[in-house]
């Protein structure tokens, strides 16, 4: 009987949360749904500054998707969007732990330093890739400052090996307070009391950190990452502006290069391939992440 | 009776309002990317002077970032959204008219009877294939040699570089690494720009041949890119030029850092950025035998956007912008060349330098005009950048980039 009188109330209210997330899914639908569908359609297509006009373009199938994966120039740039992505992420992660455990102490002027650590997130990107052109010219501050050391600095942005560490130590600078921010508030969450007693039964930093902290930040730690590659996979504005993808796409990468496909070559169809290649990655590396979230819930 | 005075009434409302409404001008959007004051001045000041001379339409005129309006051609050309009147670089305009961004206006600017008036070269890259015309072009530049006379003089010259070989002893003697000076900068970047400063060296004219881009294996193409590439590997021009905007050559040359700059016509309302520094003077691009010169052809053109509110009165301001009289008017405030041969532009500022950049015109190509040009134009800078960056062959890099240019010009030829 009680079963049968909750049944209704339980379907009415389902219903009416239906009707609450209605509005955002039909925003989500045309706002993020249908340009998603009409990217994956194009991709399939042969659509270019050739054929646009006349509206003769057919289906293809995968053909571009071939010709991408086929082709010297796309294979370089999927090599270099994993290495820059991983390789931003390892560094931004790891320093921006460090940092985040050592502004957590209270000592003088620690809020005014984690401040003024703060300022290169806030700048904009593209005053980050203007300031990344200029200290890693030839003549620039790095190379300056290894000069007066005795050292020899190469020539960041003109040479294929050095262009893309000159790119990830800019994105690095940016992307290093941003872990630490996230973090830090991840750390707040861990009671005192908690370190206090595994103080008293003797535990070493060491072990505070491995069996307490990473643990507990298990979640915040996920979302960093996961946030993270997300940001950094689908960089664009700053190899843009410090070297527009060049030398000889030494600092392409996906999204750089499906934007030349796209806007400056107008080869609509493989540009959108390489988006949906691009699309393709985030998604499973979102549907880990989701993975691993229900597998903590459970 | 009262009835009938208040249908009068509406009536005579409803009359006046349509009288109201068709005196409005009709609202017209143009889209520039003028980003110098002197041409964003200009343009503002031009579009207010149209307005005020008639009533069929009131210009709007709006700047957008080259490659931000670039951006919206090519979204447009999708979803219809263009403004009535866009600028357009000249070498990108082959491929917006493939890609439907602007109308055919053939009919309307052959009534004019003032097409012979203008330049072959700049008209042409308003034309389609088949001949049809989609806008005007507006003005016109090239590219030429700005020398610093001090630095010659110091080297022990008192002229400008006459032909190739004697450039390439000047670049030689006049470059002091050790004091961060070279003997030439010019712009290597990446992009269109790049290609627009690379071109005259691969055309460059060797025992009395010249070749276009359809044929970059040949000798005095591979001369060309061999004589730039030994500058960088000798250290003769900054490598930092593979990322060079022409704006950063200009001010390395400006800044006393480079004997010799590849400057384009516009410098020349630039050149007090020189500060009298130094002396320095222009002259033609010394890329082949004496005598000869190469050069590239730039400029903008404008063009009526598909689904214009008025083609006809927006084909009435083109011509208006582009009349003999305004061609010579912008020349002069803008410091570029007349797209007409009728236009006297009368420079109150470095007319000697502006003698030699006219004179150049006459050496000067155009890129293409060709649907496909942006791809023909990576294809060439990357074959460039591979010897400057990663000391490649110069014959091995242009046949590469050969493999690319050579079916797009065998199914499309270039004109």
């Amino acid at each position: 009987m009680m079963s049968k009188r909750i049944r209704p109330v339980s379907a009415q209210r389902q219903k009416e949360a239906y009707f609450f997330i209605l509005p955002a899914f039909i925003y989500i639908l045309l706002v993020m749904g249908y340009p998603m569908i009409y990217n994956a359609v194009l991709s399939l297509k042969n659509m270019d500054v050739k054929n646009l006009k006349s509206g003769t373009s057919v289906f293809i199938g995968l053909q571009n998707y071939a010709e991408l994966f086929g082709n010297e120039t796309f294979q370089l740039v999927l090599k270099n969007t994993f290495v820059f992505t991983i390789t931003c992420l390892i560094f931004q992660f790891t320093i921006g732990f460090a940092f985040a455990l050592f502004f957590k102490q209270r000592f003088p002027l620690s809020g005014v330093i984690r401040g003024m650590i703060l300022i290169s997130y806030m700048m904009p990107i593209s005053v980050t890739g203007l300031l990344g052109k200029n200290i890693f010219m030839n003549d620039g501050l790095v190379n300056d400052l290894l000069r007066r050391i005795g050292i020899t600095g190469p020539e960041w942005l003109t040479n294929t090996t050095f262009s893309l560490p000159a790119v990830i130590a800019m994105n690095c600078w940016v992307g290093i307070p941003f872990n630490m921010l996230l973090l830090i508030s991840g750390l707040s969450s861990i009671e005192n009391e908690v370190y206090e007693s595994a103080m008293i039964d003797g535990a070493s930093w060491g072990q505070r950190f491995t069996f307490i902290t990473l643990p507990l930040m298990k979640s915040s730690i996920l979302a960093v990452l996961m946030l993270g590659f997300i940001y950094t996979f689908r960089a664009f504005d700053l190899m843009y502006i410090m070297t527009k993808g060049g030398p000889l796409n030494s600092t392409d990468v996906l999204g750089t290069y499906s934007y030349m496909l796209s806007f400056t070559q107008f080869k609509f169809s493989k540009g959108s391939a390489a988006t949906m290649v691009l699309f393709f990655c985030l998604f499973v590396v979102g549907m880990f992440y989701l993975h691993l979230l229900r597998k903590e819930d459970k | 009776m009262k009835k009938i005075l208040t249908l009068m009434l509406v009536l005579a409302v409803c009359v006046s309002a349509f009288a109201f409404a068709c005196a409005e001008p009709v609202e017209v959007e143009l889209w520039h990317y003028f980003d110098s004051s002197n041409d964003k001045d200009m343009i503002n000041k031009w579009v207010d002077d149209y307005n005020a001379l008639q009533d069929k339409i009131h210009i709007t005129s709006t700047y957008v970032s080259r490659q931000e309006l670039m951006n919206q051609y090519a979204i447009g050309a999708i979803s219809g959204e263009l403004p009535d009147i866009g600028m357009v670089d000249s070498p990108d305009m082959a491929s917006f008219i493939s890609l439907g961004v602007f109308a055919d206006i053939t009919d309307q600017l052959n009534a004019w009877g003032e097409l012979d008036n203008f330049y072959p070269g700049p008209l042409s890259s308003c034309k389609d294939a088949d001949g049809h015309l989609y806008g005007l072009p507006q003005n016109t530049n090239c590219l030429a040699l700005g020398c610093n006379m001090d630095l010659l003089k110091a080297a022990g010259y008192d002229h400008m570089p006459k032909d190739l070989e004697e450039f390439k002893e000047m670049v030689a003697k006049t470059s002091d690494p050790a004091n961060g000076i070279y003997g030439m900068a010019m712009c290597c970047i990446g992009t269109e720009e790049g290609t627009f400063q690379l071109l005259p060296w691969l055309r460059s004219v060797v025992d009395g041949k010249s070749v276009n881009v359809d044929d970059l294996t040949a000798p005095s193409a591979v001369k060309g890119l061999t004589v730039l590439g030994d500058f960088i590997h000798n250290n003769y021009m900054s490598k930092e030029a593979v990322n060079w905007t022409q704006a950063d050559a200009w001010y390395a040359f400006c800044a006393g850092k480079a004997a010799m700059v590849e400057c384009g016509t516009w410098h020349l309302a630039m050149t007090n950025d020189i500060n009298g520094a130094f002396n320095y003077d222009f002259c033609l691009l010394p890329t082949g035998e004496e005598g000869t010169s190469t050069s590239t052809i730039g400029g903008e053109n404008f063009g009526i956007c598909t689904g214009c509110v008025d083609t006809d009165a927006c084909v009435e301001f083109l011509k208006w912008m582009c009349s003999k009289e305004k061609e010579a008017e912008w020349a002069v405030g803008a410091g570029k060349i007349p797209v007409r041969g009728d236009s006297k532009a009368e420079y109150t500022y470095e007319t000697k330098g502006f003698q030699v950049f006219v004179d150049e015109m006459n050496y000067a190509q155009a890129r293409g005009p060709h649907a496909e040009w942006p791809t023909i134009s990576e294809a060439v800078y990357t074959a460039c950048q591979s010897v400057f960056v990663d000391n490649a062959d110069p014959a091995e890099a242009l046949t590469k980039a050969m493999t690319v240019i050579s079916p797009i010009v065998a199914e499309n030829p270039l004109p």
